[in-house]
């Protein structure tokens, strides 16, 4: 029988220290295990509790999962004082995920904050694994403070490819910050994308993507170009248990990723 | 098409007593009167030698209790083999109209959409319906404004209609027709003038009902949605919050709702996933693991409550999630009545 509520065993193979609250657990499924990047995943704490959350790790690595998580609730607390080698179950992947196929020759502005730049960094690794399929990859990514950016070491890694700018900004900086001071939404001008053809992904607190799109809108991107990852307490994943209900879409299985254009008719989707 | 028959009550007693050797099977009983009045039924055991009481309307569960529970165990997990304990065949006697139609949400729920429900779909094949038509109806009862009728026309393996000293028969499926044939002694093709007869009850009560609901002045079926867009900001969902003590009745009791949480649970030596019923009308229902909440307000979940049945069902599935039966009215402590909110909304917009 097969059921759709049942997790297979993980072993937590390690973990890293992002921020002073978000590290990334590299998960070892002991099944095959294959993920979309933008799909999501249900992870369990054996016995205790389960979450949603994005991979952020390449969809093109077959054996392990990354999970960047910030310790926000009960289980994401317990997982960040976990230690590794312990199990944990997942379930999934569920939903639907980025529509690579649409982005072929595109501009993709990518934009991120917070945590939120977790589930962009699978995207961003699926991007740069066929570079020569899209026009150019534009990063604008903004952090609360240069503490809590994540991926540090990586993020001047990929600024150095071809076809990918990146711009980074901090809400409050910290001393020795010779970086952007501003809301995210102050670097998204002036930026090297043609918007004949390009789209744009956003995925962040809800307060950030509500100005972001806003941004987004005023700067001429049509309300289907815009990406939006919505964040709602899915439970069991499958448009069964109600809790992710968004209008008449289902988060976990419409969703997560939704175009503006699919949201704009829906009252409160930024509560 | 299949076959009509008819059966006297003896023999129907007889049948089902016969069925309790092979099935578990359930009928309604009356409950120990309350402070409405009116009798209530309650689904229990048939036990053998025990004979079917005709319930005249719907019982007071929902049909969903056959089906999801509380509390269930959804998974053990890290284990080789997941153990299925074998489920008996079920018979369930007294199911009505509404319950029918308000249990098809159920199945739309766990056996489309992505993936099946499979611990829902083994207890769903193994459940024999018996229906029967209503004969009479509760204050609260108000199918006819959704357009459902209060005798079943779909959706059931047998449907009785009384008659005289006996019910006609009528055959809804295959798995109906194979229990009839397995126990022909009992059943004889009806004649055209029992057909005819049980018609006229039919039509008796539908005008019954329709001069009860008459006054009522329901909304109409095909507004409802739009009551539900248009209606979105008016103070129709502050106004009837204020009675609302949380309690989450009005979903448990429905025979659409369907909502629930998937829970972990500890129980040596293999881990648990349990299936537990959540209700939109709870505080933390839509909360996320950062505190955020978008249902912080009671009156935003007494509307989402509203959206999920009359605008998101109708965009799914074409019909609203609704029977009327009139459980979530009779339930509420605090007096919330569904056809009062439909009505209130529809009265703002219109004025």
């Amino acid at each position: 029988m097969n059921n759709i509520y049942r997790p297979t065993e993980a072993v937590l193979e390690d973990i890293i220290l992002e921020s002073p609250t978000i590290k990334t657990f590299i998960i070892r499924p002991k099944e095959p295990f294959e993920f979309k990047t933008g799909q999501f995943i249900e992870l369990t704490l054996p016995g205790i509790g389960e979450a949603p959350f994005t991979p952020s790790s390449d969809p093109n690595i077959k054996d392990k999962i990354d999970v960047t998580i910030m310790n926000v609730g009960r289980v994401t607390s317990l997982l960040h004082n976990s230690t590794k080698n312990i199990s944990l179950g997942i379930r999934g992947p569920y939903g639907k995920g980025y529509p690579l196929d649409k982005f072929e020759g595109k501009d993709i502005l990518v934009v991120g904050g917070g945590v939120g730049l977790a589930p962009l960094r699978s995207l961003l690794f699926s991007l740069f694994a066929q570079l020569d399929r899209y026009n150019k990859v534009v990063l604008r990514y903004g952090a609360r403070t240069p503490t809590d950016i994540i991926y540090k070491d990586s993020i001047p890694q990929w600024a150095k490819k071809k076809k990918v700018d990146i711009v980074t900004t901090v809400d409050v900086g910290e001393p020795g910050w010779k970086g952007n001071v501003g809301l995210v939404t102050t670097i998204l001008k002036d930026m090297p994308v043609d918007l004949k053809k390009a789209i744009s992904i956003v995925c962040g607190p809800p307060i950030m993507m509500k100005f972001v799109t806003l941004k987004l809108l005023e700067l001429g991107f049509a309300p289907k170009d815009i990406y939006l990852s919505m964040e709602k307490n899915m439970s069991c994943g499958l448009g069964k248990c109600g809790h992710c209900r968004l209008g008449r879409y289902y988060t976990c299985k419409d969703g997560p990723v939704f175009t503006y254009e699919e949201l704009k008719d829906i009252h409160d989707i930024w509560d | 098409m299949y076959n009509i028959y008819y059966t006297e009550n003896s023999q129907l007693n007889e049948f089902a007593d016969r069925l309790t050797s092979k099935f578990k099977v359930f009928s309604a009983a009356v409950r120990p009167a309350n402070f409405t009045k009116e009798t209530d039924y309650s689904y229990k055991t048939l036990d053998k030698s025990e004979s079917i009481v005709f319930n005249p309307y719907r019982a007071v569960e929902p049909l969903k209790s056959f089906f999801t529970h509380p509390q269930e165990k959804a998974s053990e997990y890290f284990v080789p083999d997941e153990k299925i304990i074998p489920l008996g065949k079920t018979v369930i006697f007294g199911v009505k109209s509404c319950d029918i139609a308000g249990h098809k949400i159920q199945d739309f729920v766990f056996l489309e959409g992505v993936e099946v429900d499979s611990l829902y779909r083994i207890k769903r094949e193994n459940t024999i319906f018996v229906s029967s038509d209503c004969t009479d109806f509760k204050q609260v009862c108000h199918c006819l404004a959704w357009d459902i009728l209060p005798h079943p026309t779909w959706g059931f393996d047998l449907n009785l209609s009384p008659l005289n000293d006996g019910f006609v028969v009528e055959v809804g499926s295959a798995r109906g027709e194979e229990l009839v044939k397995g126990y022909k002694e009992y059943f004889i093709p009806a004649k055209d003038t029992q057909i005819s007869g049980c018609r006229q009850k039919r039509e008796n009560l539908i005008s019954k009902l329709k001069k009860h609901l008459l006054p009522q002045n329901l909304v109409r079926k095909d507004s409802v949605q739009r009551l539900m867009k248009d209606g979105y900001s008016l103070d129709t969902w502050q106004q009837f919050m204020l009675t609302c003590v949380e309690c989450g009745g009005c979903n448990f009791i429905c025979d659409t709702c369907h909502c629930f949480l998937l829970a972990d649970k500890k129980k040596q030596p293999q881990n648990l996933k349990v299936k537990v019923w959540d209700s939109c009308q709870y505080a933390n229902y839509a909360r996320v693991a950062g505190g955020a909440n978008p249902l912080k307000m009671r009156a935003q979940r007494l509307r989402f409550r509203f959206t999920k049945k009359f605008d998101f069902f109708v965009d799914n599935l074409g019909i609203p999630a609704c029977c009327g039966c009139g459980r979530c009215i009779e339930v509420c402590p605090g007096k919330i009545d569904l056809r009062e909110v439909l009505k209130d909304l529809a009265k703002k917009l219109k004025g």
